[in-house]
């Protein structure tokens, strides 16, 4: 079955981080036992340490096929169409688009926040504020 | 989407450039959530996930000279959000590293995280063609996409999707689309036509990418 098989764009996708944790999970497995597949990684980080990219790097990296985060906000009120719907079904559990799984389930922590769930988002962005807030200010 | 920044956007992004702290606590508010659930999602620990996301954010500052802003901000944020994972899963030994010292035919000797030396001149003009060919391509797929988009195809993104991203064959991608072997041909072949057109129109050489040229419907 095709989802079994590790393709060289999974394997670039590995690379980038831009797949979810279970698929990258059953990769590294298969980096560790399938000496095909590692030769496989082998040749693809070797063609880009020779400065050639490929489609499908561009193409996730600039996620020029991704659902808007409103688009994603319809499908989880399940506001949009069916054919719609069901794009965004496969982009996020076949193609499995990291960056898209990370604002769905951020929309769906945002839709109804307890008070407690509210005050610890509060306390994560005074975190980052105070311990980044320094660097901003070398900027001047 | 390659979601083009906004005027907004850039605005807030001259404010931080400017070093404006209600700014940057603007930036932290629209992405701190994402960037939580990406990382928290691969590392599965929350002062983790929070220890990477405050490393990603520094990094955000740290690289703002070499920022263009032009870019998604959003897509800036993940891109170092990724390799502040991967940082964290080489310390922690769950990546493969990469040594190609016992060689492997028609490939160079190179190690993920070491990479062999060129000269600094052969990397510059590398870099900048990199970045024309990749705007040019972004540009051109990303036209398609969306025209796409705007006439309800979703099954022909979906299926350019499964033969691009996924790396699927047309039988593949037409038994999980149930639709027909011959018509994923068809779908592709038009697709890699318009791309190549609008490339070619931008003046750049045919053989830039391997994987757009020409297939039998």
């Amino acid at each position: 079955m095709a989802q079994e098989r590790i393709s060289d764009q999974e394997l670039e996708a590995y690379l980038d981080e831009a797949l979810p944790p279970e698929r990258m999970v059953a990769i590294e497995n298969a980096l560790r036992h399938n000496h095909e597949c590692l030769l496989r990684l082998h040749r693809i980080v070797s063609r880009r340490d020779n400065g050639i990219h490929s489609v499908a790097e561009i193409w996730r990296r600039n996620r020029l096929s991704c659902p808007s985060r409103e688009a994603l906000g319809a499908y989880l009120l399940g506001a949009l169409t069916e054919p719609e719907s069901t794009y965004v079904k496969i982009h996020l559990e076949t193609v499995g688009c990291a960056i898209c799984l990370a604002n769905l389930e951020d929309l769906r922590a945002q839709g109804v926040p307890s008070d407690g769930e509210r005050a610890e988002i509060q306390r994560r962005r005074q975190k980052y504020f105070q311990s980044s807030i320094g660097h901003l200010s070398r900027r001047e | 989407m390659a979601e083009q920044t906004s005027e907004s956007e850039r605005h807030l992004i001259s404010r931080v450039r400017s070093g404006d702290p209600e700014a940057w606590e603007e930036v932290i508010r629209r992405y701190e959530g994402r960037l939580y659930s990406y990382l928290g999602s691969h590392v599965k620990h929350r002062d983790i996930a929070e220890e990477l996301v405050q490393e990603t954010f520094v990094g955000f500052l740290v690289s703002l000279p070499n920022y263009d802003s032009r870019r998604s901000l959003e897509n800036w944020l993940f891109s170092i959000a990724a390799h502040k994972l991967t940082d964290y899963y080489r310390r922690q030994g769950r990546r493969i590293t990469l040594s190609l010292e016992e060689g492997i035919e028609g490939a160079n000797r190179c190690a993920i995280g070491g990479r062999p030396q060129r000269g600094p001149s052969t990397v510059a003009a590398s870099h900048e063609r990199r970045g024309i060919e990749e705007q040019a391509l972004s540009e051109a797929i990303e036209k398609q996409i969306m025209a796409w988009k705007s006439e309800g195809e979703w099954l022909k993104v979906s299926c350019m999707e499964l033969l691009f991203l996924c790396g699927w064959s047309n039988k593949e991608t037409a038994q999980y689309l149930h639709i027909d072997e011959q018509q994923v041909a068809n779908w592709k072949f038009d697709f890699l036509r318009r791309i190549r057109e609008r490339l070619r129109a931008q003046g750049l050489p045919q053989d830039v990418f391997p994987e757009l040229q020409g297939e039998e419907k």
